[in-house]
């Protein structure tokens, strides 16, 4: 019998094998992430007139498995931004975390009220920060091989208050455009939303409801066709007025008529 | 020589009430002890000369360098505690070099100056936990003089990290007189041989010993040359065209 | 008994050392299966004149088949003294993967900046293309997988192209194009610019001909190349197109056009 403290409530040696403590040790190589575990599927965005709309399902799946069904992937920081995270869902809780903090610590080192305008201090952390922020951290990570397994959209305003929506994914590559999907989306979103926006003039000729309509198609064609989605699903628009955040969406009117027009695989013989 | 200052000349980086750093005002005064040392500026190029304090006859003059090249086109003359000098013009040398490797270009004059006194106020404890380089100031101050696309020009650097640029400058023991002779036959219009020969009549008069080609020390920079050091001979050819007195 | 109680790694189980590395079934050691590198596509351009200089590239941003952004700009405003970069005198082209592009620009521009405070003057092109080796060979193990072109004009006002691989090796020349069509432009300028194959008619024969006389090209000629090079490329290469961003440095300044591409 060993009575060594240290092997106190370990499982036996002669049972179960010597206890693998090596992934304690610092000797040896460190494992950063080398592909995502639970994962989120598509983000969709587009701009309109007076702001931006985006949207995510609320599915996290492991792998082909739809393990974790209300889990929420549109993140407001700042009272000013929407953040659509796609990808990794543990790192989209650290970038949660990590986000939330640093609007917290930017909140308090805003100028006092406004008092000329009376109201509340006009935030300092807009999407454009927000963005810029987030793909260097992006860059920082990849380029320390520990990569944040993400792809995200970030929905806001500028520093002239005009619709900003920009993407940055694992790698620190960042670009902006009138309509935004990632995942599957960029596939399957996308062509539907430069139908409607195929430019910024377009865009900024598109009523709120036009944009949260397209939006809703967006994600309903993504439950039609990617499996791991679902039809409950975030939506929020943001607009100089703030966030109007909607996290229980279902998705409305579907009709899988066109499934049985599908031919040259599944069950049928002719 | 001096009255005691109280207890804060100890302190290396401790200001007095009347907000003085007793110990950086010291090394001044120890650049006063120091052999003289004279740059004058010319439209054409810069002229450097000291006096070499030959103490014995058995001293071979050639090892006293108190002229030394930074870059091709840069060069200082010292006064003061040589040793000292030396670590300063090893760092400009390696900012020079590493300048010409980054961008293809010389450091500008004003450029190596900065680079020198960037050193000047790193005694003391360092402020976090980083790394002392002295334990106490520089007791030397240089004539930095060089050739760039903005001319010739002539900087003395102090060890208080201050820098001017001058027309002519004196440094060292004979400074106040040598500097009151400076004034007076300073002219825009100098040529490289009139500065030649100010430089070392200006020597003559506050040198102790009697000036010869041995104990003095000439040094140009111009733009067709760059830096060089005067030659035995030519240090005789410019001796030898001093006025007789 | 003894080796059955103790906490010691067993012979064949797990050790504490280095040869316990994951490997994979064939073992080799498992790697890191992280790929930090990705291509975004598009084309870059830059063509030197006797006082003026062009840099453009398309603004089509792409991942694999995918069209991620129709407007990304490639080329950049470097070392100026003002966010908008008005006072700017240097321009910087990347081309290959975006973010370490981005991060190039980023770092190149910081270094003029501070430069301009030590050294109390601007960077000149030739400095800054020394500089913009010594940057990229500093990465030469993990390189910025980008092709960098650098325009300005020289201390002459002479029109300046650097072009520049991945590691920093770099080369004046009169012009250059980089990114996914270089390979489709680059004869087209060889024989636009450089006037390569291009002989004086009846001439002779063979080894008689009298090539044509090359001399730099005015502006104009050279901005409806650019163009003409770009429409080209977009018709055979599948990630070029979109928006022809187009910078000229002339000695009054930058001017830039952004002219439209084909979408397809």
């Amino acid at each position: 019998m060993d009575h060594r403290p240290q092997a106190w409530g370990r499982p036996r040696d002669d049972v179960y094998g010597a206890y693998d403590a090596s992934f304690m040790n610092p000797n040896g190589p460190n494992q950063a992430t080398q592909s995502p575990i639970v994962t989120g599927t598509s983000v969709v965005a587009i701009k309109f007139s007076e702001g931006v709309v985006i949207a995510a399902d609320n599915l996290a799946s492991y792998g082909s498995l739809a393990r974790f069904t209300d889990v929420k992937r549109l993140r407001t920081f700042a009272d000013s931004t929407v953040i659509g995270f796609g990808g990794d869902v543990s790192d989209m809780q650290y970038l949660d975390r990590h986000l939330t903090s640093l609007a917290i610590d930017e909140s308090y080192s805003a100028p006092s009220l406004d008092s000329d305008a009376g109201g509340p201090p006009k935030a300092r952390l807009n999407a454009a920060n927000l963005h810029k922020y987030l793909a260097k951290l992006l860059y920082a990570r990849r380029s320390k091989f520990d990569p944040l397994w993400n792809h995200l959209l970030v929905a806001g305003l500028d520093d002239d208050d005009k619709p900003f929506l920009a993407a940055a994914d694992l790698l620190g590559t960042t670009f902006s455009a009138p309509s935004l999907a990632t995942g599957f989306g960029s596939m399957l979103a996308q062509p539907i939303m430069r139908r409607f926006a195929p430019d910024e003039e377009a865009a900024a000729r598109l009523t709120r409801e036009q944009a949260v309509d397209v939006v809703k198609q967006c994600m309903k064609v993504l439950f039609y066709r990617d499996a791991r989605s679902l039809d409950s699903y975030s939506i929020a628009v943001v607009t100089k007025d703030g966030v109007d955040l909607k996290e229980n969406e279902k998705l409305e009117n579907q009709s899988w008529a066109f499934a049985e027009r599908i031919r040259g695989y599944g069950t049928q013989t002719a | 020589m001096f009255m005691a200052r109280s207890e804060y000349d100890r302190g290396i980086n401790t200001f007095s009430p009347e907000g003085r750093l007793f110990q950086v005002e010291y090394s001044l005064e120890a650049i006063k002890l120091g052999s003289t040392a004279i740059g004058v500026a010319t439209s054409e190029g810069v002229i450097l000369g000291v006096e070499k304090r030959v103490t014995s006859t058995l001293l071979e003059t050639s090892s006293v360098e108190k002229i030394v090249e930074i870059d091709r086109h840069i060069g200082c003359a010292m006064s003061g505690l040589q040793a000292d000098a030396r670590s300063m013009v090893e760092h400009a040398r390696v900012e020079s070099q590493s300048h010409a490797f980054n961008y293809a270009e010389p450091l500008r004059v004003e450029s190596a100056t900065q680079a020198i006194c960037d050193l000047a106020l790193r005694f003391g404890e360092g402020a976090d936990g980083e790394e002392t380089v002295m334990s106490r100031p520089f007791g030397v101050a240089l004539l930095i003089a060089g050739y760039d696309e903005d001319g010739p020009q002539l900087y003395h650097a102090e060890p208080s990290g201050t820098f001017y640029r001058y027309d002519a400058k004196a440094i060292g023991s004979g400074s106040e007189g040598a500097q009151a002779e400076l004034q007076n036959e300073y002219h825009k219009s100098l040529t490289i041989e009139d500065a030649e020969t100010l430089v070392l009549k200006t020597l003559k008069q506050v040198m102790e010993e009697k000036l010869d080609s041995k104990n003095v020390q000439l040094a140009s920079v111009t733009k067709g040359k760059g830096f060089r050091i005067y030659t035995d001979e030519e240090m005789a050819v410019v001796v030898e065209r001093l006025p007789a007195n | 008994m003894a080796a059955m109680f103790s906490q010691n790694p067993v012979m064949n189980g797990p050790n504490y050392s280095f040869s316990d590395a994951p490997r994979t079934a064939n073992g080799e050691f498992r790697e890191h299966r992280f790929n930090p590198y990705s291509d975004n596509g598009g084309s870059t351009l830059a063509i030197a004149g006797a006082d003026f200089t062009i840099v453009a590239g398309d603004t089509r941003s792409t991942s694999g088949y995918s069209i991620n952004s129709r407007y990304t700009p490639k080329v950049f405003k470097i070392g100026g003294t003002t966010s908008s970069q008005d006072d700017a005198t240097i321009l910087l082209s990347v081309v290959g993967f975006a973010a370490d592009g981005e991060a190039l620009r980023d770092r190149l521009d910081a270094i003029c900046k501070i430069y301009r405070y030590r050294h109390g003057k601007p960077m000149s092109v030739t400095a800054c293309a020394k500089r913009l080796s010594t940057i990229l060979y500093q990465k030469r193990f993990f390189p910025y997988y980008v092709h960098a072109i650098l325009g300005g004009l020289d201390e002459e006002g002479k029109g300046a192209v650097f072009s520049y691989d991945p590691v920093g090796s770099y080369e004046r020349e009169q012009c250059r194009a980089g990114g996914a069509a270089a390979s489709l432009i680059t004869p087209f300028l060889d024989n636009q610019v450089n006037f390569k194959n291009q002989y004086v008619p009846g001439s002779g024969t063979g080894h008689d001909l009298k090539e044509r006389e090359v001399v730099p090209l005015v502006r104009r000629d050279a901005e409806i190349l650019v163009k003409d090079a770009f429409d080209g490329a977009v018709e055979r290469h599948i990630e070029v197109g979109d928006g022809l961003q187009m910078m000229t440095i002339t000695k009054d300044g930058i001017e830039e056009v952004l002219l439209p591409l084909k979408r397809d």
